[in-house]
């Protein structure tokens, strides 16, 4: 992903079929062909790997306007790896955000503190409550997950298998509450849950800036810290978290990097949170919880062929739920991460399909995976709640949530 | 084009005019870019039918050429904008105007992507058979211009038996409407017809009216696996004359099955030289009957087996896997060009041997698969290496190929359209004065030659 030269021959194989206008949520939204995965990629070869047309701020704009949500990659029947494409070309870029230095800077310490401490969630804490800043973005917690729990969860009796969990950036600083239900229901489905120390963010963010440099040093911290986790799985809540650490460590990493092995070799070990449970198997029966309740896919999804149904069968395995299927569960909700804050209107037009359709439903409670999604859709979900299949699990064994 | 896009603006708004090279760039080609593209000067994408006649109105009084646009999935360069100009991308006039189930009947707009049409009125068990492999994205607006196709053909004929009116801008920005809603209307020549398959060449389509099915209560998946091509291609001809229509009835080679397999869950192993992939739709009697018979003509022809695919998500998986075929080829070998030659249906085991003969005499891999039902076999001219002896070959490949459908009663274009591509071509299947005929209807609506000129015919427009 560090060079783009590297992505020619995957470029080569497009065919021009255009079948990407099918799902990218940014083209049918615009309805602009420049902004599909078609017209980008052969801008980014024309402009930044051929030289043929000059770097322009229209062509910044075209690179910068994706949601990097890996819709074509599903649909491009060459399973072209546009996303990593589109990332290479804005390290190639060298983007600056429109949005400013401060921004960078708050968004790189998020990253490497694993949320916002101290002083700085403080102030989140009092600017959210004050009315300032988008309603999208939820207040930090007062106390972080990585605050709360640590060490090792034992299963109180016989111990089926042991799982790290890696817990995502936002669920630590903006719904514990999520990721305390994860280690509970592992725990209390004869799971021991290891919570290492040292991690830090999966890179996401930072892969979306084109920052590889800040990405390299937040995979190698990571993988040198799980490689020590003498565990049969690692698990993850985010969707995003879990597309990073299974399928773009390795590539992230430069070709010689002593590391790449060791990220191939866990590749294989990493799980969301649901896939590993519907794997694995409830021990125990979960009671049936009241009220309908809706599906959101997360767009970072399919990276393992079984996640797709897993929270569905999870949910499934509760008795008496009133599942309710969505007309389109895959189409993107328009966050995308730290996206919606550069694209407002964009954003908050893919989400209003998605709140249509989460309307006609007619559902009490939305689940999905991703933080990301929840924080963004929630505002739109008045007098619904929107949570982790792993929450509406934890609440079916009846676990209250911590004050 | 100085004050173009100023201009433009002023007809449509600002945010509806794009002129960035950038976005010329976007819009310079269809799904063959790898053989011609060319940028226009400006893009505009209008939302109402006025809209859209003002601008041809201006490019009428300036002399600019025209190109409509649908989803530019076309595979003969129908939309590329070889002469510069306007193109008129028509794709946010997505709007299904109406679906009326007591007439059998649908009003649409040019762009609405036909997938989605199919949606909207299977949910109220209605039935639009045309099926373009390009169904996610590819928009009524094209499938009408290029009178497209698709496996329903078959069974169910193809896009030009379905349009029973259209609202269209002419060249002058005039906005007439031909046909109406009634399935049967006479009321002298058929412009409807004549505009469907006009490649853009003759109007802008804002609107189409549409003829629907009641939709069929069940369909199955049906394969029967074929020990040789040949035995393949035999098969094809003898289900249509056996009277047992299949909805769908496609012809695929092992190459392509292999190619197929990364999309077919689970992958489908078979060690035949070739297969059919068909679909039975009807009533579930209808279905238990035409399924028995197939499969009673296929063992007596030999058949190696006959498989019935009874997950509807399995079969699903087949024909997503048949939809990504043709992308799915190119993604593995440098180059492939391929052809839309259709020849009668019991004249398929002929067209497929002749091809062969073709293939092997030049040395030059030719692989074959698509609709065999409707004599729509897609010869496939497969490069891997570019050079220009390979280039040449493919040349004289494409020439003989076309001759040997000609000579077997074919058409040079099943569903693809002429575009840019086969324009060298049609003097040989329509002859001279057939061509002096399409010019001089050709100027008739368009005088100053302005709509998506330099296509159809050689030296058009």
């Amino acid at each position: 992903m560090l060079d783009l030269r590297t992505y020619k021959a995957a470029m080569d194989k497009c065919c021009d079929c255009g079948f990407c206008q099918a799902t990218c949520p940014v083209f049918l939204e615009d309805l602009l062909e420049t902004h599909v995965a078609r017209a980008r990629m052969a801008l980014i070869r024309a402009c930044l790997l051929e030289g043929t047309h000059p770097v322009t701020e229209r062509l910044r704009e075209v690179v910068g306007r994706c949601l990097l949500c890996t819709s074509c990659v599903q649909t491009c029947p060459a399973r072209l790896p546009v996303d990593e494409i589109v990332v290479a070309a804005r390290h190639q870029l060298q983007q600056q955000n429109s949005r400013g230095r401060l921004r960078r800077r708050m968004t790189r310490k998020f990253m490497k503190e694993r949320g916002f401490r101290g002083l700085v969630g403080k102030a989140g804490r009092l600017a959210r409550s004050m009315g300032l800043g988008p309603e999208e973005l939820p207040p930090p917690a007062r106390k972080r997950f990585e605050e709360l729990r640590r060490g090792v969860i034992s299963p109180k009796g016989e111990i089926r298998a042991r799982v790290a969990y890696y817990v995502g950036c936002a669920t630590n600083t903006f719904y514990p509450e999520t990721a305390l239900d994860v280690v509970r229901v592992l725990a209390h489905n004869g799971i021991e849950v290891l919570l290492p120390e040292g991690l830090v963010c999966c890179g996401m963010p930072a892969l979306g800036e084109g920052d590889l440099e800040t990405a390299q040093e937040l995979v190698r911290t990571n993988i040198r810290v799980l490689s020590r986790q003498d565990v049969d799985a690692i698990v993850t809540d985010c969707t995003s978290c879990g597309l990073v650490l299974k399928t773009k460590t390795v590539k992230v990493l430069p070709e010689d990097d002593e590391l790449r092995e060791q990220a191939t070799l866990l590749s294989p070990k990493i799980h969301e949170i649901t896939d590993y449970l519907s794997q694995i198997g409830l021990t125990e029966e979960p009671s049936s919880v009241p009220g309908k309740l809706t599906y959101h896919m997360p767009c970072h999804r399919s990276w393992t062929p079984t996640m797709d149904d897993a929270p569905r069968n999870i949910l499934r395995s509760i008795p008496k739920t009133e599942f309710v299927e969505m007309e389109y569960p895959e189409r993107c909700c328009g966050g995308g991460g730290t996206f919606f804050m550069d694209y407002k209107e964009l954003s908050e037009g893919i989400r209003s399909h998605k709140i249509e359709d989460i309307d006609h439903t007619g559902a009490r409670t939305v689940v999905t995976q991703c933080p990301s999604c929840r924080s963004y859709m929630s505002p739109m979900l008045k007098e619904r709640e929107v949570m982790h299949p792993v929450s509406f699990l934890a609440r079916a064994y009846g676990f209250r949530p911590d004050a | 084009m100085k004050g173009l896009a100023t201009d433009l603006a002023r007809l449509v708004s600002g945010v509806r005019v794009r002129a960035d090279t950038e976005d010329l760039f976007s819009y310079s080609s269809d799904a063959t870019r790898y053989f011609v593209s060319h940028m226009p000067d400006a893009v505009v994408l209008p939302d109402t039918t006025e809209q859209v006649s003002k601008v041809v109105r201006y490019a009428f009084d300036h002399d600019i050429p025209l190109t409509p646009r649908g989803a530019g999935s076309g595979l003969s360069a129908g939309c590329t904008p070889i002469r510069g100009g306007i193109v008129l991308d028509m794709k946010r006039m997505r709007r299904i105007v109406d679906i009326n189930r007591g007439n059998m009947t649908a009003t649409v707009e040019a762009g609405v992507v036909l997938s989605a049409f199919h949606r909207a009125v299977e949910k109220q068990r209605l039935f639009y058979p045309p099926d373009p492999q390009s169904m996610d994205v590819c928009t009524i607006g094209g499938n009408v211009a290029t009178q497209a196709g698709g496996p329903h053909g078959v069974k169910y004929g193809t896009t030009k038996n379905y349009v029973l009116g259209l609202e269209v801008v002419l060249p002058d920005g005039e906005v007439i409407n031909t046909g109406g809603v009634c399935v049967k209307q006479s009321t002298g020549y058929d412009l409807t017809h004549l505009l469907t398959g006009s490649e853009g060449t003759l109007g802008v389509i804002t609107r189409a009216n549409l003829r629907l099915l009641p939709l069929p209560p069940s369909h199955r998946t049906v394969v029967v696996i074929c020990k040789t091509v040949d035995q393949a291609a035999e098969m094809v001809s003898e289900i249509i004359a056996a009277g047992t229509v299949p909805a769908r009835l496609e012809y695929l080679p092992q190459g392509a099955i292999a190619l197929m397999n990364q999309f077919i869950s689970p992958p489908l192993t078979m060690d035949g030289q070739a297969c059919l992939l068909m679909d039975i739709d009807g009533s579930k009697t209808q279905i238990e009957e035409d399924s028995s018979e197939i499969r009673a003509l296929s063992n007596s022809m030999g058949a190696m087996d006959v498989r019935v695919i009874e997950d509807e998500k399995e079969a699903e998986t087949y024909w997503k896997a048949r939809r990504n075929l043709h992308s799915s080829i190119l993604a593995v070998f440098r180059r492939a060009i391929v052809e839309d030659v259709t020849v009668p249906r019991n004249r398929i085991p002929e067209f497929v041997r002749a091809v062969q003969d073709i293939s092997a005499s030049l040395g030059t891999f030719i692989g074959m698969g698509g609709h065999a039902g409707d004599g729509n076999v897609h010869p496939n001219i497969i490069l891997d290496e570019i050079t220009e002896e390979t280039e040449k070959k493919a040349q004289v490949a494409v020439e003989r190929i076309i001759r040997a459908g000609l000579e077997l009663g074919g058409t040079i274009s099943g569903e693809h359209g002429i575009g840019l591509h086969k324009a060298r071509f049609l003097a040989w299947e329509l002859g001279e004065a057939q061509i002096e005929l399409l010019k001089r209807v050709k100027a008739a609506f368009d005088p100053k030659g302005i709509m998506n000129p330099g296509k159809i015919w050689e030296h058009g427009g």
